[in-house]
């Protein structure tokens, strides 16, 4: 079902406020939800990290307005070079997150908004640069909802999906005309180039399981700096994304050497088929809801699991 | 020849916060732009969210440039072009309002309730409300994609108009729809999937479940045959106005409707400009970095000049 408006979320839209922040990159452009009176005890602000601000059919605008209907505020907003915001665009590189955007809107919302605890949510780039918050605002963190995000270089990441693919696909992406008039990009010829020497290399030399590339130093910092913390995670990705590929990586290797203290805290739920993108409504709404849940039961015991909480279809997906 | 822009006396002072029913924000200093203010005004009943960019140099008798944003995702995929067109025109005395209509970004209302009249509404409403806040008396509507239908309805209406800009305008809602379910069966096909419907199949799934899946969003049967009977050229039949059509397209001259329309509006009168934008945006994805056109900002600049 699409989201179809309630009262209570026409009356949260019209308590929203615009607010502007100033940073050294330009002033960011975003929109503060105050949780809803008589919600109960103010929660977390929760702060959705999201490009645009928006996102696919609004879906952080509804996020927001049913998070503050529960009671807790909710801030989106545009980075820097993007949608409303001042600044230069480029090239969103997960490995490079908007550390700076991140920490300027957790300070303006401690210092203008009385904010002091906070959850943040993000998908993809967004997820990174939620959690490079980590590095300088880990004490105010209680959560964080990190979402179908690379945790290797893009390069390397290439590789690795690379690495699923097999002559039938290439015959498949071949017959395709959109797939030839792409082409012309130089970044399409490295990426094809990168997917045709993998196939080949993996039939002269057999399906054995390909070296593992190291993860991205960024992302190296930022999860020690939430490991160190005390803060709960939901990690969220589809079994076939690429960024999961990449994920199973720091699987097999950081969240592996977690003391058990640490790595209770952190959930992670692989689902069939594809998260990252938010292409498809079902499975978008789907993960919505399940962002929303999480949030609501943050404050319970960490360790509880999905199940517990009533999330039984989830349960089942859940790989740890 | 071409009309007479109709041109205010001045612009009166701008609101020195941000502000939205029941903001508290105008008291905080993070929030105090002169220039570039960000709201919500009341419109039918609910919230919209709005820009407006107050002019960065005083240009008497300026009209005020009103954005209408594509239809869904295209309301995405245009909006930092749109944002840094609109500073452009700003800096040069232009002022601008920029909109989200119902069911779109940040304003209220249910998207699988929008039809082409509903649109229209909430561009009469923005109109209404930046004419307010500027001063002007008339405006220059910009219609991106299926904005251009909007701006077109609003016009066919009565608004008082200056001038008429189109971005890559929808023509005729039934070729868009359907080109629209076409792109989403060739992305399938290159993700290595067989579809498993035919574009006409598909519109069958519309008339029958009301709605249909595309690349995330919904298309409804109501804004379908909200538009079904539309037609850009029979919409602008009154309109005389200056024009600037933009194409934005991997093609190195006018479409064929684009330039059917040029010719029917020059025949009524019209001055007509053009521009062919050699891009692919990429309508229905979300690119990264955001596409941006700083050409076409610059067109829209030196034609809104001439204009004045």
């Amino acid at each position: 079902m699409p989201w179809l408006e309630t009262a209570s979320d026409v009356d949260r839209a019209r308590a929203e406020r615009p607010v502007v922040i100033p940073t050294p990159l330009g002033r960011l452009f975003g929109i503060f939800t105050p949780p809803a009176p008589g919600a109960g005890a103010p929660g977390p602000c929760v702060v959705l990290f999201t490009r645009p601000r928006s996102h696919r059919n609004r879906m952080w605008v509804e996020g927001a307005r049913r998070l503050a209907a529960r009671g807790f505020a909710a801030f989106r907003f545009d980075y820097h070079g993007a949608g409303d915001s001042e600044g230069a665009s480029g090239f969103l590189d997960p490995n490079r997150p908007y550390r700076d955007d991140a920490v300027a809107v957790l300070r303006e919302l401690r210092e203008r908004h009385g904010q002091t605890r906070f959850v943040l949510v993000g998908s993809c780039f967004d997820a990174r640069t939620a959690l490079a918050a980590f590095a300088d605002e880990a004490d105010a963190i209680a959560g964080m909802v990190f979402i179908a995000a690379p945790v290797m270089p893009l390069e390397d990441q290439t590789r690795v999906d690379a690495d699923r693919k097999s002559w039938a696909h290439l015959v498949r992406a071949l017959g395709n005309r959109e797939n030839w008039q792409s082409l012309g990009s130089a970044e399409r010829w490295r990426y094809m180039a990168t997917v045709v020497s993998r196939v080949a290399r993996k039939t002269v030399r057999g399906p054995a399981e390909p070296e593992a590339p190291p993860l991205a130093p960024s992302f190296m910092e930022h999860f020690a700096a939430l490991v160190r913390s005390r803060a709960r995670a939901l990690f969220l990705y589809g079994d076939d994304d690429a960024e999961y590929q990449t994920f199973q990586v720091a699987e097999r290797t950081v969240f592996a050497d977690l003391d058990p203290a640490s790595r209770r805290r952190f959930e992670i739920e692989v689902w069939p088929g594809r998260v990252h993108g938010f292409l498809e409504m079902t499975r978008s709404r789907e993960t919505l809801d399940r962002t929303l849940r999480w949030i609501e039961a943050l404050d319970r015991p960490a360790g509880t699991s999905a199940a517990a909480q009533g999330g039984a279809t989830e349960a089942a997906w859940t790989s740890n | 020849m071409r009309p007479p822009t109709h041109l205010p006396p001045a612009h009166p002072p701008q609101e020195p916060a941000l502000l939205s029913p029941g903001s508290t924000a105008a008291s905080s200093p993070g929030t105090a732009i002169p220039d570039e203010i960000p709201l919500f005004f009341e419109c039918e009943g609910r919230p919209l969210y709005a820009v407006h960019h107050a002019p960065g140099r005083a240009r008497p008798g300026a009209p005020v440039v009103v954005h209408c944003h594509g239809l869904g995702v295209e309301q995405i995929t245009a909006y930092r072009a749109e944002v840094l067109c609109a500073r452009a025109l700003a800096a040069a005395g232009f002022p601008v309002f920029r909109y989200h209509a119902r069911g779109h970004g940040d304003s209220g209302g249910d998207f699988a309730a929008v039809t082409l009249a509903s649109l229209a509404d909430d561009a009469l409403g923005a109109a209404a409300e930046a004419r307010r806040r500027s001063g002007a008396e008339s405006v220059v509507w910009l219609g991106v994609r299926f904005g251009a239908l909007v701006a077109a309805e609003a016009i066919a209406r009565g608004a008082r108009t200056a001038a008429l800009a189109l971005w890559e305008p929808v023509h005729r809602p039934p070729d868009y729809f359907r080109g629209l379910l076409r792109g989403m069966l060739f992305s399938q096909v290159a993700a290595g999937h067989a579809p498993d419907a035919t574009v006409d199949q598909l519109l069958e799934r519309l008339a029958e479940a009301g709605r249909v899946d595309v690349h995330g969003y919904y298309l409804h049967r109501t804004v379908f045959d909200s538009a079904r009977d539309a037609d850009l050229g029979s919409m602008l039949e009154s309109f005389r106005g200056p024009t600037l059509i933009a194409q934005i397209a991997a093609r190195p001259r006018l479409s064929p409707a684009h330039a059917a329309l040029a010719t029917a509006l020059e025949q009524r009168g019209a001055t007509v400009d053009t521009m062919c934008v050699n891009e692919e945006p990429g309508w229905h994805f979300i690119s990264n970095p955001a596409w941006e056109c700083p050409a076409l900002a610059l067109r829209m600049r030196n034609w809104l000049d001439a204009l004045a």
